[in-house]
């Protein structure tokens, strides 16, 4: 493997060599551990550009699921920080997993599996890294009183069956769960959650269902409703940076003229997440597609709800 | 923060049905009954008014109910057969009709402005607390309100989370079930639009049909019951004893019902047969059927 000197050194297009070293990356060495979908990320440039570059120095990376030799599970287990979701076609439409740091958006239909895929986060989050978790703790903000208890005791059956040491009471007693009934409560309490992740330092995921439901009603000033929806997002966007959060925000759908559907809350809050999913049935099965990213190419892959939780 | 914990449930009174429901309808959330005119919505909502009230060594959640009517009309004669039904195969000591509030309200502002008023109604009720809140039904009040453009919708889309998220706090405030019922269209061009729930399609007396009030009251719902019906022409043979005893073909028509759950967050797509008769609604076990 090519151990030393600058980035000049591997005969790169002069585009690519700026991004990198736009982004930190002016050695070899600095290439070393990172993942195609990390770099790919960083220096805003295609996971096929990003592969070309770790293939220059020499070092072969695994693909997410399936690493097979040592080095490349602890480069894998250094660099990853993303939430799988427990469906290996949604892990691939999100990257590899939800990414921490970032606000994620999933919007979707009723009933087609928004809460579900937030409550099956709030436990993958405690798994070991080994497992796609981050061995961390996740707040949960419901504000339609969908979170119901049975059925994540139910999901966390599962986790709990890999994960011996993590009873289903120890996943559950992990989920910090907060409900709010109008969006004044709401706002206060994502004000709050920076002292509050300060004294709960191993919470690693914010799962907020749904932000929009409050801000739905009652607000006949939609420009007040657009500056409350940035500032919120801007103090989401801060904790994420900040406490080195994956932060879940579920939305709602409204009807196009044509029948189609598209998220709710309009242009303006369209700005506001780093990645948006949308969830729909197509043919009779639940398909995710991820619809903006900074790095990751439109994708899509179906997945289904079980008693379990998420699978293929 | 608050402590995560279990809800209570509303039983159905029926075993079949509960099952079904995984308990009843949890308390805390708001439950649509969605179908046609004659679908029974308002048959099971005046079962629960009954059934709330039983004793927990019963399956009940020992509670009062209030019933609020839209349509100016209060089924009063059937609830009190209801409550005679139970009452006698329950063993309960007392009439349940003495534990039902009834309101009638004609307006959005009516409802909401009723609101206040019950929250007076949840403070008092202390030997049997109100455990269950039903308005029947939500779609009379807001179909004859808005008109159809542009505009209006989005005035009655606020409207409608104005009135869930007001009911969804009482709900969660003083741990009540509430369930609301509501109507259905028919589908236009034959197309059913965006598929909401497990069913891609949602037929009743062979028609295409959709609930009423759109998108926006769909996100305003917790958990969404379909309650269908169709006729079901059977061919019987009948032994006429009185001639030849030769075998006749007879036609019967006879009504088939079913529950299907659309969406819920704690539930699988299921659906189970029902019947309606005196004594109330009963699921059917279908031998030929996974109900799991």
């Amino acid at each position: 493997m090519d151990d030393g000197g600058s980035i000049a050194r591997l005969g790169l297009p002069p585009y690519l060599r700026s991004k990198l070293l736009a982004c930190g990356y002016s050695s070899i060495a600095d290439l070393h551990g990172a993942s195609p979908l990390d770099l790919a990320r960083d220096a805003s440039i295609s996971s096929d550009e990003a592969l070309s570059v770790l293939r220059r120095i020499g070092a072969t990376p695994a693909p997410i699921a399936g690493a097979k030799t040592a080095w490349d599970l602890m480069s894998f287990d250094r660099s990853r920080s993303r939430i799988g979701t427990g469906c290996s076609g949604l892990d691939r439409v999100f990257g590899g997993g939800v990414a921490s740091k970032e606000l994620t958006e999933i919007c979707g239909a009723p009933g087609i599996g928004k809460t579900q895929l937030g409550m099956q986060l709030a436990i993958n989050v405690q798994l070991p890294r080994s497992l796609g978790g981050l061995n961390g703790h996740a707040v949960y903000i419901d504000t339609e009183g969908s979170f119901m208890m049975e059925r994540v005791l139910q999901m966390a059956q599962r986790s709990a069956l890999v994960t011996p040491d993590q009873s289903v009471e120890s996943l559950l007693s992990h989920i910090f769960y907060f409900r709010v009934f109008d969006s004044t409560e709401q706002i206060a309490t994502i004000n709050s959650l920076n002292k509050f992740l300060e004294e709960h330092k191993e919470v690693k995921l914010l799962v907020i269902d749904s932000v929009t439901f409050h801000f739905r009603q009652d607000f006949h000033d939609l420009a007040l409703r657009a500056r409350l929806l940035n500032s919120m997002a801007q103090k989401l966007m801060a904790l994420a940076h900040h406490h080195e959060l994956a932060v879940v925000l579920v939305n709602q759908v409204t009807t196009k003229g044509n029948g189609e559907i598209r998220p709710a809350l309009g242009e303006s809050w369209s700005h506001a997440c780093t990645n948006r999913v949308i969830l729909r049935w197509e043919g009779g099965k639940r398909q995710a597609c991820m619809f903006k990213s900074p790095s990751l190419p439109p994708a899509k892959s179906s997945f289904s709800i079980t008693t379990r939780g998420i699978g293929e | 923060m608050e402590v995560i914990r279990g809800r209570q449930r509303v039983t159905l009174g029926c075993a079949v049905l509960d099952q079904v429901l995984e308990g009843g309808f949890p308390c805390g959330a708001i439950t649509e009954l969605v179908g046609e005119s004659t679908a029974a919505k308002t048959q099971l909502a005046l079962q629960l008014l009954v059934t709330v009230q039983l004793p927990g060594s019963l399956g009940g959640s020992n509670g009062s109910a209030i019933y609020i009517h839209t349509e100016g009309y209060f089924p009063g004669r059937r609830l009190r057969q209801l409550a005679s039904a139970f009452q006698s195969s329950r063993g309960l000591g007392f009439d349940p009709c003495d534990n039902v509030f009834v309101e009638a309200v004609g307006t959005i502002q009516e409802l909401i402005a009723l609101f206040d008023r019950l929250e007076q109604l949840f403070e008092m009720q202390r030997e049997m607390p109100v455990r269950l809140l039903v308005i029947d039904s939500i779609a009379a009040l807001f179909r004859s309100e808005f008109e159809n453009n542009r505009a209006e919708m989005v005035v009655r889309a606020a409207t409608l989370f104005q009135v869930s998220a007001k009911l969804k706090r009482l709900a969660h405030r003083y741990d009540v079930a509430v369930v609301v019922t509501n109507q259905v269209m028919d589908c236009m061009d034959g197309s059913s639009g965006i598929q909401i729930g497990n069913l891609a399609e949602l037929v009743s007396s062979r028609r295409r049909v959709a609930p009423a009030l759109g998108l926006a009251w769909g996100h305003c719902i917790n958990i969404r019951i379909f309650l269908s019906r169709s006729q079901e022409f059977l061919e019987a043979t009948a032994k006429r004893p009185k001639l030849d005893h030769q075998d006749v073909a007879e036609v019967s028509k006879s009504t088939k019902r079913e529950l299907h759950v659309l969406f819920a967050p704690h539930l699988p797509y299921r659906s189970c047969e029902f019947v309606v008769n005196q004594s109330g609604i009963h699921g059917v076990l279908d031998d030929d059927r996974e109900n799991a």
